[in-house]
């Protein structure tokens, strides 16, 4: 048979193309497999939870930092004492740092000078998620964005595809960093990336969240926004609220009042 | 042999590969639960919410030979299911109630603090559980 490998593997690719179409056409739910709508919408699934919280920019004023210190102790968060290794999960940001793209033309001075707090917005869409190859962080069943510490390999892909800045990264081994060990919280180790949770750990016990609870102006309000007649569906309702960066279509569970 | 039949004996093997590819990848999954199939943690969400898990600490789990042997494999269980799954209660064979958590176990076993240490010692086994879990050693429980 006098036929050059060229020749052989082109008459080859023929037949594999020839037994695909006919495949198509045997199986039409090979060609085209039916979308699946369901998860487009974001309308409220009956019985299962999403978490969510609001802060009220017009309380939190001022250089309070009550639910930072009460965050960061309770889940043993280590202070390394730079800002470029700094491990944060709630913090405080300027106004148009936490909100780069809302308009500030003729904006209230006062609301300018705001340091708005930001924690994880446990988005909806969350493109950590997506990002990460050993599935280390996850979507919850109750919509809090997770990050299974067992599994992290530490390779930061979550922390570029954050659109809020956060996610931290232990560089360092943390725990000669931590002033005060909790026994609330596990530490980490060095080399995996850490965040807000939510407080999952208090939501199990059926309580609220340290930064909730800690704050005295009664500025956070914690709550299920699946269930119309909770507090925080009350308070959207009734209140003009921000998202930060609406645009990327990532549906932050973190709402502000402005 | 002529044009035409080696132009059919390529086609043929052509086709041949597409149909191995066909089955090698649709190998595995006959038989398999699609992912969303699992409706487990919307309602392990609802019944997770108030008050958690029932802990009952007053005595072991399960037989203490058989923690002995298996404590690993049991606590592996625990963090896939309380981590991934929010499966947080976990029901012994005399039907008292626990919570899946480190904390249980050191609920009792964390008044010695060499307890977990005494026999990894002995075994020269390192588990990485107190890399980030703080064990009786650095905080009373």
């Amino acid at each position: 048979m006098s036929q050059n490998r060229r020749e052989f593997l082109k008459k080859a690719g023929l037949g594999a193309l020839a037994g695909l179409g006919a495949a198509a056409g045997l199986f039409p739910a090979f060609a085209l497999e039916p979308t699946d709508s369901s998860g487009f919408t974001d309308a409220p699934v009956p019985g299962k939870v999403r978490w969510g919280m609001l802060v009220d920019t017009r309380k939190c004023l001022g250089n309070c930092t009550e639910c930072i210190v009460r965050c960061h102790h309770d889940h043993n968060v280590p202070d390394f004492g730079h800002t470029k290794s700094e491990v944060k999960w709630i913090w405080k940001s300027g106004y148009e740092n936490a909100f780069p793209t809302a308009s500030t033309q003729f904006q209230n001075p006062e609301v300018l000078e705001r340091q708005v707090l930001t924690l994880c917005n446990h988005c909806t869409e969350p493109p950590c998620t997506k990002a990460c190859p050993t599935e280390a962080t996850f979507k919850r069943w109750d919509g809090i964005v997770s990050i299974d510490y067992h599994r992290c390999i530490g390779c930061r892909f979550c922390m570029a595809a954050c659109p809020y800045g956060s996610r931290s990264f232990n560089w360092q081994d943390p725990r000669p960093h931590i002033k005060e060990l909790s026994n609330t919280y596990p530490t980490r180790m060095r080399g995996v990336v850490e965040k807000c949770n939510f407080c999952s750990e208090r939501l199990v016990k059926g309580e609220l969240p340290a930064c909730v609870v800690s704050c005295a102006e009664n500025a956070l309000t914690f709550g299920d926004l699946n269930d119309p007649n909770s507090e925080i569906r009350k308070m959207l309702a009734a209140n003009e609220t921000m998202q930060r960066k609406p645009e990327l279509g990532t549906l932050p569970s973190v709402f502000y009042i402005i | 042999m002529n044009k035409f039949s080696q132009f059919l004996v390529a086609l043929a093997a052509g086709l041949s590969v597409f149909v191995a590819a066909w089955f090698f990848i649709h190998a595995g999954h006959r038989g398999s639960v699609p992912a969303h199939a699992e409706v487990s943690p919307a309602v392990a969400a609802a019944t997770v919410k108030p008050g958690g898990a029932p802990v009952d600490s007053a005595k072991c789990i399960l037989p203490t030979d058989y923690m002995r042997a298996h404590h690993m494999q049991v606590l592996d269980k625990w963090r896939k299911d309380s981590v991934r799954k929010g499966n947080r209660t976990f029901v012994n064979p005399e039907g008292a109630h626990f919570d899946k958590s480190l904390n249980t176990c050191l609920g009792c076993h964390g008044s010695n603090p060499m307890f977990c240490f005494m026999c990894h010692e002995y075994a020269n086994v390192k588990p990485t559980c107190w890399n980030c879990h703080l064990s009786p050693m650095e905080v009373s429980q």
